[in-house]
């Protein structure tokens, strides 16, 4: 399974409560933030490579996550709070782990002062900072959405894309926004530790869609489809198995608590690493296509199913991701037409996230955005389900161009959002109401 | 004095004094700094300052063993066990090559099943790791028999077996 399928641990991910480093003067909360870091994931590295060669299993990302920084922010005051942004790439490379993230606030039923200063801090904190994540609660089945703080993040979006544009507006895809945020999240760009969490905890994300790929293949194209969930059942089984060994030995030598698998698959630019794949074995011919959405429901359901009943510990996301950059399977459905915008926002009622690593046009209006951004709060709000958006407006490219980000953030097309906007939409702020939870058809 | 964290600021506020800080207290690198530059020490009740070791936290402190519902290891051999299987055209002298390299990192075969199919064999070995000998490194040199592609050798880990396959 390792070999042939690409099987692996996506992350694992140390989350560290910051809680305890605020202070009233923010050059000593940078300095206490960056100390607790270092003292706590300075061995996270080295027990997941002494893990891998125990093991034989590759683990490929070594993660941080830590307290939402507005949390930490608010006793100093500033109004500038990219220092801590600066902190946190500091530790991030200090202890060699490939992202950190908690730059993070929960705005889904208003702002306190720090969290408005950590949104207006976020363009310019991303593209200062090479590590860093950032993640915005804009709504959530209580609380409805926030339309005002969706506007706002549209115009952070943009001017995120702007500060970055030398890099295809790398600085986008280290930044999300969340509708139902997940407090023990250890995939990035949303990874942050929330308020309920322990002072330390070791969460582990899986992989594995080259291993239902696998197991699909195997069954053939006659199966039925109870075939097809069973198949997908048994294989998540495994994978979580895999993942819950793998975070219990890392909790174990790090001395701290194991806290959840969060069993996603999580797909990557390599080929035969594809949710996409596993869709089109399933039956569809092109992911997009429709059947996509109701395949891409049995899929998800099955994955948890199977998770669950391997572990007693599954939290985060899980489900399956469907970043549109990160998988060869939906590249080559973007650039063939299969696979349109409106498509991918009718998955996302059924996948675990949301719309993920999107690429817009440039020049895409803040409103445009804001609708996007909205319709995919919405489906995540009335659905109790989490939803997210992480969308790259690439200045300079049109609709059909292509942009190259390199290794696991792969290759964009980008995509038409249609010439339509919601400008008085826009405009009006204030919050949509939480729905009702009753009546339900 | 009992606290989380020493800063910089701190250590300017403590005017020169010698600073005595909790078993626990982590003392900032931009503290250390400050106070080295101002001729300051930083000490504990017990003596010089040395890195705490981490505090995970309550939950860590109380974390017990595994729960017994994981299919946990009963014994030490079984937490060493490798499981090798390796499948192949027969000839003679292929038993004897995987064991050598078995041997060569010092680990030894506990068990093995060895079955004939027409032309073909089926090998499966129960290898304890030896004192020394890791994993990864036996695994590595296994794979080097496979680059040879007469036969496909599998190397997995009887722990990670275990987790995947018992329910």
């Amino acid at each position: 399974m390792v070999e042939l399928e690409t099987l692996d641990i996506r992350t694992t991910t140390l989350g560290i409560s910051l809680l305890d480093c605020a202070d009233p003067d923010l050059e000593s909360t940078c300095e206490k933030v960056y100390s607790k870091i270092v003292h706590h994931a300075r061995h996270l590295s080295e027990v997941a490579d002494s893990i891998e060669n125990d093991y034989g299993v590759p683990i490929v990302n070594r993660r941080i996550a830590v307290t939402p920084v507005a949390w930490i922010a608010g006793p100093s005051g500033a109004e500038d709070l990219s220092p801590l942004a600066l902190a946190l790439d500091t530790a991030a490379k200090e202890v060699g782990v490939d992202f950190i993230g908690g730059f993070t606030a929960y705005v889904h039923k208003g702002f306190t002062r720090a969290d408005h200063a950590l949104l207006e801090s976020v363009p310019h904190a991303l593209a200062s900072t090479d590590h860093v994540c950032s993640s915005i609660s804009l709504g959530s089945t209580r609380a409805g959405v926030n339309m005002s703080a969706v506007a706002r993040f549209s115009e952070i979006v943009l001017e995120t894309a702007r500060l970055t544009a030398d890099t295809g507006a790398l600085g986008c895809a280290k930044l999300v926004c969340f509708c139902n945020t997940v407090e023990d999240n250890p995939f990035v760009a949303g990874a942050h530790v929330g308020i309920g969490e322990a002072e330390t905890v070791l969460n582990v994300g899986v992989s594995g869609p080259g291993v239902v790929r696998s197991a699909l293949e195997r069954l053939g194209p006659d199966a039925d489809l109870q075939a097809v969930a069973s198949v997908i059942k048994r294989t998540a089984f495994k994978v979580t198995r895999m993942g819950e060994l793998v975070g219990r030995e890392a909790a174990r030598r790090l001395g701290t608590t194991f806290g959840i698998v969060d069993i996603s698959l999580a797909p990557t630019p390599a080929i035969g690493d594809s949710v996409a794949d596993i869709l089109e074995l399933m039956g569809v011919e092109r992911i997009g296509a429709p059947g996509t959405t109701a395949a891409l429901a049995l899929l998800t359901d099955a994955v948890k199913k199977g998770g669950v009943m391997a572990s007693s510990s599954v939290g985060g996301l899980s489900g399956a991701f469907i970043p549109v950059s990160e998988d060869q399977g939906m590249i080559d459905a973007v650039a063939c037409g299969a696979l349109s915008l409106a498509k991918l926002e009718a998955m996302t009622t059924v996948c675990s996230v949301g719309l993920d690593m999107v690429a817009v046009p440039g020049d895409t209006p803040a409103d445009v955005l804001t609708g996007i951004i909205a319709d995919e709060m919405a489906i995540g709000m009335v659905n109790q389900k989490t939803t997210a958006v992480r969308i790259i407006p690439v200045p300079g490219k049109g609709p059909g161009e292509t942009v190259e980000w390199g290794g696991l953030l792969g290759t964009a097309i980008v995509q038409d959002p249609g010439r339509f906007g919601c400008e008085t939409l826009f405009r009006r702020g204030g919050r949509i109401p939480a729905p009702i939870q009753s009546f339900r058809n | 004095m009992s606290r989380r964290f020493l800063t910089a600021e701190d250590v300017r506020r403590a005017g020169g004094q010698e600073i005595i800080v909790d078993e626990t207290t982590v003392v900032t690198p931009q503290a250390q700094e400050v106070a080295s530059s101002m001729g300051v020490e930083i000490r504990t009740g017990s003596g010089a300052y040395t890195e705490p070791t981490p505090d995970r936290g309550p939950d860590a402190d109380a974390a017990g063993p595994d729960p017994q519902f994981i299919p946990e290891p009963t014994d030490e051999l079984m937490d060493t066990g490798v499981i090798v299987t390796c499948v192949g055209c027969n000839r003679p002298g292929v038993l004897g090559e995987v064991a050598g390299v078995i041997g060569n990192y010092n680990s030894s075969i506990n068990d093995v099943s060895q079955k004939m199919v027409g032309d073909y064999f089926h090998l499966v070995l129960v290898v304890e790791l030896g004192a020394g000998s890791d994993f990864a490194g036996l695994k590595q040199g296994l794979l080097e028999l496979d680059k040879k592609s007469e036969y496909v050798i599998r190397v997995m880990h009887e722990r990670v077996f275990r987790f995947m396959h018992r329910v």
